[in-house]
């Protein structure tokens, strides 16, 4: 790997990093910063195949399908009085590794994949959610820094153990 | 000693809990007990006397639309597959080798003539005929009559595309059973050729399931502040739109909230042709003039037709969903997209696209929803609603004389915040625990 690989591979770390202080810190507004105007924000719901067939999801059905209007719309709503499935906010940690860059070009784009657990609990709930998957990402460089343009977030079950998702992947 | 004279669920027999459900469920007198939310006793007598009694949604036709399609469903906790075989016919299955009981079949969906069981090799063809048996002759000599080794087939009939099966051989027929209601779920799933599109969505909620199906056999009166988000973003036109309609229920405990009038119409204009051929003129005046439909097919098939403001453009969409119980407090929620088969392209996806949006894990009216129905059967739950006989007011609209001159069936009230909806579903439930 290059040095200059190296670093920039480094700095998407960090990004993501940021990224999900960002959000588990229930900073909505900071996170929807980071996302580009030209942003597709999708989650495909996961199947069960006989084998080893892929993709083992749907590319027609999605959790999330968002552009970055519906994905204003969301956090705009979180910031009523009656966002009840976030009143009082989950505690959610955001666990970001084994981050791999590809298709980097400096000052342009990078495509970057990613593994993310998220651990959710609510209230004085003593069960917790454990959401589990894999983020494919792609990024814009614009106007001096690393906007989010797309986000593909394939999760580990094909049944959804939480509650909604009121929070973000 | 501590003296105490209070009932206890446990120690009763199943006759003696079932009295006890004719004493406290009084769905006439609007009292519904909590415990009948969360007790495990409750749960296994439901599961016995409604799950496996009544007719249970299983999919839609068009899941499977090819020759050889399957797909795997659950009835009643149970795995079933439903295939499409080479003649066309849709049949279900229990999904277990008669020979040693293995599980056949585990993908969601696919598309074959014959399934393999992976522990001896008995091999089934997709009509449930027993079509090969490894090294027969040499270990069974002539003595084995396949015939007789068929799969368990499963007693399934279909309206209008939905599909539903049931364990009871003695059930009345599935149209039936749906009775008057299939004037509304005409205009829900026969309005034109509906088609589900992708597979469904499935999420877990740590709620009974009657909590669900009691949301949308009647419950308007919650959007108002539930979902006070959606209107505050200008989605609805108002958070009191939910009131203007009628609320309707027939027999077996079915029922709906019809959202009425509507200045825009809320499908397709194109498919205008198609929907009257399909509707009666009273049936498509309905859809005319539909803001929103929500309902369930008892005991736990819910559906909704929504109409809400995306980007500024108006858009409804069509789900089913089912409250599958997986315990006393634990649901699968399985919510399926439907949508008009010759709609244009970009309307399909817009609609799809709005159902995501508003109900679904991350739907901006269900998310809340699933906060208020976790917290419900969590306080429901334990020993304490029945020592201190906690109950749930369900008197709203008691005082209400039903309207004539609507021209659905069943019984129509004519604003949509009243819980008669609710009442006919407990006592429906409360006869079937007693049958």
């Amino acid at each position: 790997m290059s040095l200059e690989k190296m670093l920039a591979t480094y700095e998407f770390e960090q990004w993501l990093y940021r990224e999900a202080e960002r959000l588990d810190h229930i900073d909505f507004d900071g996170w929807f910063s980071l996302m580009h105007s030209s942003l597709i924000y999708q989650m495909p719901v996961r199947v069960n195949k006989e084998g080893t067939e892929r993709p083992d999801y749907a590319e027609d059905m999605f959790s999330f399908n968002d552009d970055i209007e519906l994905l204003s719309l969301r956090v705009e709503r979180l910031k009523t009085d009656y966002a009840w499935a976030e009143i009082p906010p989950s505690r959610t940690r955001r666990y970001v590794s084994n981050v791999k860059l590809s298709d980097y070009v400096p000052n342009e784009k990078a495509s970057v994949n990613s593994y993310l657990l998220i651990y959710r609990s609510r209230s004085t709930d003593i069960h917790h959610d454990l959401i589990s998957g894999e983020r494919r990402d792609e990024f814009i460089y614009e106007d001096g820094v690393w906007k989010l343009s797309k986000r593909v977030f394939i999760v580990d079950q094909t049944t959804l153990n939480t509650r909604n998702l009121a929070i973000f992947v | 000693m501590i003296k105490t004279t209070t009932k206890n669920l446990e120690e009763m027999t199943q006759k003696e809990t079932i009295g006890y459900l004719n004493e406290t469920v009084q769905p006439e007198a609007g009292s519904i007990p909590a415990f009948i939310l969360a007790d495990p006793k409750i749960y296994d007598i439901e599961h016995k006397k409604v799950f496996m009694k009544t007719w249970l949604f299983i999919g839609h036709e068009s899941e499977i639309p090819n020759k050889n399609d399957y797909m795997l469903r659950d009835l009643a906790g149970y795995s079933i597959i439903i295939t499409r075989d080479s003649e066309n016919e849709i049949s279900g299955f229990y999904n277990m080798c008669t020979h040693r009981g293995m599980k056949l079949c585990r993908a969601d969906k696919g598309n074959k003539s014959s399934f393999v069981c992976p522990y001896h090799g008995f091999n089934f063809k997709n009509n449930g005929d027993l079509i090969g048996v490894p090294l027969q002759k040499d270990i069974y000599g002539t003595d084995l009559d396949k015939s007789k080794l068929g799969l368990h087939k499963i007693r399934i009939e279909s309206y209008k595309g939905l599909i539903f099966g049931t364990w009871n051989e003695e059930a009345e027929s599935l149209s039936d059973f749906l009775g008057d209601f299939k004037w509304y779920l005409d205009i829900l799933a026969g309005r034109a050729e509906m088609e589900v599109v992708g597979p469904p969505q499935r999420f877990i909620i740590h709620s009974n399931w009657k909590v669900g199906a009691d949301n949308f056999v009647g419950d308007s009166y919650h959007t108002m502040v539930t979902h006070g988000s959606i209107a505050k973003l200008g989605m609805v036109p108002s958070a009191t739109y939910s009131k203007k309609g009628y609320q309707i229920h027939t027999m077996n405990g079915h029922g709906l909230n019809l959202g009425t009038p509507n200045p825009d119409f809320a499908f397709p204009e194109e498919l205008k042709s198609e929907y009257k051929s399909n509707l009666t003129d009273e049936q498509y005046d309905v859809l005319a003039n539909l803001k929103n439909m929500i309902g369930n097919i008892f005991p736990n098939l819910s559906f909704l037709i929504s109409h809400t403001k995306v980007k500024g453009q108006l858009i409804s969409n069509t789900t089913v969903r089912m409250w599958r119980p997986i315990g006393p407090d634990k649901m699968e929620v399985i919510a399926w997209f439907l949508v008009e088969k010759n709609a244009a392209e970009d309307w399909k996806k817009r609609s799809r696209d709005s159902f995501i949006l508003t109900f679904s894990p991350s739907g901006i009216f269900e998310q809340d929803d699933t906060e208020v129905f976790t917290d419900i059967t969590a306080a429901a739950s334990g020993p304490m609603p029945v020592m201190k006989e906690l109950v749930y007011n369900y008197t709203m609209g008691m005082h209400r004389e039903p309207v004539s001159g609507f021209n659905g069936p069943g019984v129509v009230y004519d604003d949509k915040f009243s819980e008669a909806n609710q009442r006919n579903f407990y006592r429906y439930w409360l006869d079937l625990m007693n049958a």
